[in-house]
Formats: C-alpha cells, structure tokens, sequence
C-alpha cells in the first residue's frame, strides 16, 4: 500500500529524501497543470513547478496537516507564479498595478486579425496577459478553479473585499478587451 | 429612481457568489439588467482556460533530476538547528566531494581533447604548480591547473551557448522552422551545464552556479522540442530567451572569464558580475 502524503512528510522530516521524491513524482503534474493555467506557459509553469517543491521543502517544518498536502503545496505553486508573472512583468517594463488598463485602448488582438487567425484563444490569451499578476491569480482561481473568493484571498494575503476587488478589476478589463470579439455585446 | 445593478454586482451575479440580497429578486424582475448579466456572461463564458500541454512521460523523474542537486544544499526540514548542520554539512561534504572528483575527471578529459586549443594556458598554469599547491589524487592536476581549465571550458561552453541562444532568438517564426542544429547542440550542452553548475557549486562559485543553473531550463526547453516547430512554439522559446535576459548576462560573464583567462595563473576564478 502506498504510504499517504503525511507519512511522507514525516519520514522526510525524519531525514528521509527518497520520501520526498515520492511526493514530488506524485504531485508534479497536477501542480504543473495549475501553473500553467495562472502563467499560461509552458516553460514558466515548468520553473513554477521546480520552485514550489524547494520552497516547500524549506518550510516543511510550519506544515501542520490543516490542510491537505496537495491544498498546501497548491497555495506555494498559486504564490510562486504570482512571484514569477510580477517579476517578468518588471522585467518587461509593463504598466503597474496602479494603472486602469480599462481606460486604455485595447491591446488585445484586433477583430480583424481575431478572424484572420479564427482563434479566440488568442484574443483571450492578449486579454488574461493584460491582467497584473495578481488579477490574473485571482481571476484564474475563481473563474477556472472555482475557488471561493475567501479561500483566494487567504492565499493571496489579501482581505475579502480587497480580493472581491481585483477580480473585479480582472474582470472589467478582460471585458473590455474582449468585448469587440463577442457579437452580443453592445 | 435607478436601482439597477452595478458592474461588480453582475460579477457578483454570474459567479453565484452570496453577498447580492434582495438586489437578486430585481435581478429576476428586470429586464434591462438579465439582458446585461446575458451580456456579461456571452463574455466570461468564452474565457476557457485553453488546452494544458501534457508534460512528457518521464516529467516526475526530470523534475527530481533538477530539484535532487539542489535540495542537497538546504537544511533538511524540522531537524533540531545543531544536528540539522551537522547533517547538512555532512551531505555537502560527501556531495561536493564526489561532484568534484567527478568535474576534475571530466574536465582534465576536456582538457586532454582541447589541447590544441589551450597550450598557452596550460602553459602559464605550470611555474604555478608549487609545493603549496594542492594536488589531486586522481588526476595530478592541482588546483591552480583546474582554475585554468575550468576557465577554459567554462568560457568556450558560455561562447557555445551564447551562439545557440542568438541562433534561435533570430529566427523568424515564420510557418514550420527547423530547429534540428540548435536542438542537437543545446543537448550536448545540457550535459556539460549540469556538470558546470555543479562544479561552480562545488567551488562556491554562487553567481557563476545561478547564471548556469538559469540556462539549464532554456537549453532543456531547447534540447525537448520537436526537430519543426511552429511559429507559436518558436516564439514561445524566443519570448523565453528574452525574458530570463540570458544573452546579456551570457556575454557579461564570457567578458569576465576572457580577463580571468589573461591573469596571472595563480589568479583564483573571479565571481562574474552577472
């Protein structure tokens, strides 16, 4: 019988690394889906996977079974590729947090190269790239995930208004960019 | 008097989220605002998070490949601080050990196949080679021989994945490109990164380790991909390239390891600025 999640972290605790390449081989991929959908590339989500496994490593010891393992490291990987959208976006240069991007002209893809390429996705993917990271974490764990607005904001530190508030923001600008490409709109 | 609902209390609406009261019985009565929740969600509706990309079959055992290394270098997790360092020092020890014993084999076999490339160094290393330095049992090569060497084929592995990177950042994705060169290469360089890093580890070299540990990923990314990629595959590992900086930061070091290489040979590896 496989040993459960805890177990492994006791023996890991104990001294014992294979156990915790047991638990990086049992949750890797799942962890890797769920950073993809946040960063929404490949190699990122990648980096995000490798670095939630030695953080998570490093705070072993606060880990005390409130939550499920995989809930604990899901938090680690959700704030890791927060850490690495915010630090690309500085990187980049990219307006601020500060900044309404629903005043601006729509950077998303216009409706003509939306036809051209026939692909929504990428209107979506131009939208969700406008999103600061912290819009873009709240709104892919509420409206992908499904997670509730409280749970989102304790992981994102944030208070329940304060989060109710960024996904708000998230969603207003992806409205406004995406408004052009859906012919119900007015 | 307008009591319709606000922007966010529609958002509030179509996630079902608790919190709208009363303001949800208007929301059933009035027509202007069930067409403009039917607006709202014609838009979110659309916004799927896409297809994720399946990791390869042997992703478990790559991702502990890459973590294994680098978690020898941490304290191990609720160990009391005493015994935690004890421990720690322990594993290094015996980690850095083994690594070195292994980078020093490598490297001299490097140097043996390279000859013609650095008789000068070699050269220079050899009013060096006294009494206080230290030799290595396995191989005869002192340290001061081994700064010299690793220069030398640290220097020419930064040249050699500097040229991959610019390479493939020049590409125009443009339909289907071959990338059949770059990946071949960017394959052979994996092996010799990993083992530069962890030599650079090894000798406390952290910049020099954290420069190599960042082009790992890109050379894998590299060495992973299908021999034709598409457009948006190229521009993903462009993008990618760009991103991490690591060209400039490839030539910053290369710059550093070319003085390092025209120094006096008792000169000890300077920390690349990166």
């Amino acid at each position: 019988m496989q040993p459960s999640d805890n177990e492994l972290v006791e023996q890991v605790r104990g001294g014992d690394d294979d156990a915790f390449r047991l638990l990086v081989e049992r949750h890797s991929r799942p962890l890797f889906r769920s950073a993809y959908r946040i960063t929404g590339n490949a190699a990122d989500a990648d980096d995000v996977v490798q670095e939630t496994f030695l953080r998570s490593y490093r705070s072993l010891a606060s880990y005390d079974s409130r939550a499920t393992f995989a809930t604990w490291l899901h938090r680690i990987a959700i704030n890791c590729s927060l850490d690495l959208i915010d630090a690309r976006r500085r990187r980049e240069g990219r307006i601020d947090a500060g900044e309404d991007l629903t005043l601006l002209p729509s950077s998303a893809a216009t409706p003509d190269r939306v036809v051209l390429s026939s692909e929504m996705q990428h209107a979506i993917a131009a939208a969700m790239d406008a999103l600061t990271g912290k819009e873009r974490t709240a709104f892919v764990l509420r409206h992908f995930e499904g997670m509730p607005l409280e749970e989102i904001g304790e992981i994102l530190g944030t208070r329940l208004n304060a989060t109710k508030n960024t996904v708000f923001r998230a969603v207003r600008k992806l409205r406004h960019q995406l408004q052009p490409f859906t012919g119900s709109l007015t | 008097m307008n009591d319709h609902l606000d922007h966010d209390e529609f958002i509030l609406a179509y996630y079902g989220e608790p919190g709208l009261g009363i303001r949800r019985e208007h929301l059933a009565a009035c027509d202007a605002c069930s067409a403009e929740l039917t607006r709202l969600a014609a838009v979110l509706d659309r916004v799927t998070p896409g297809e994720t990309p399946e990791p390869s079959e042997d992703y478990e055992a790559r991702m502990w490949q890459r973590l294994e290394w680098r978690l020898a270098a941490q304290t191990r997790p609720a160990e009391p601080p005493a015994r935690a360092t004890l421990i720690r020092t322990r594993s290094i020890t015996r980690w850095l050990t083994a690594a070195a014993a292994v980078a020093v084999a490598f490297l001299a076999g490097i140097l043996i196949s390279r000859s013609d490339r650095v008789p000068q160094q070699i050269a220079a290393t050899k009013p060096a080679v006294t009494a206080t330095a230290t030799p290595v049992a396995a191989t005869g090569v002192t340290e001061q021989q081994r700064d010299r060497i690793l220069l030398v084929v640290v220097g020419d592995h930064i040249d050699d994945s500097e040229r991959v990177l610019v390479e493939l950042t020049n590409l125009t994705p443009n339909g289907k490109t071959d990338i059949t060169s770059e990946r071949e290469r960017a394959e052979e360089l994996l092996a010799s990164n990993r083992l530069y890093r962890r030599t650079a580890l090894d000798r406390g070299e952290e910049q020099m380790a954290t420069l190599l540990d960042e082009l790992e990923p890109v050379l894998l990314q590299i060495a992973h991909a299908p021999a034709q990629v598409s457009p948006e595959e190229l521009r993903s590992m462009q993008k990618r390239v760009e991103a991490k900086g690591i060209v400039f930061k490839l030539r910053v070091v290369r710059a550093d390891v070319r003085n390092d290489r025209r120094a006096p040979a008792a000169t000890h590896l300077q920390q690349p600025t990166i």
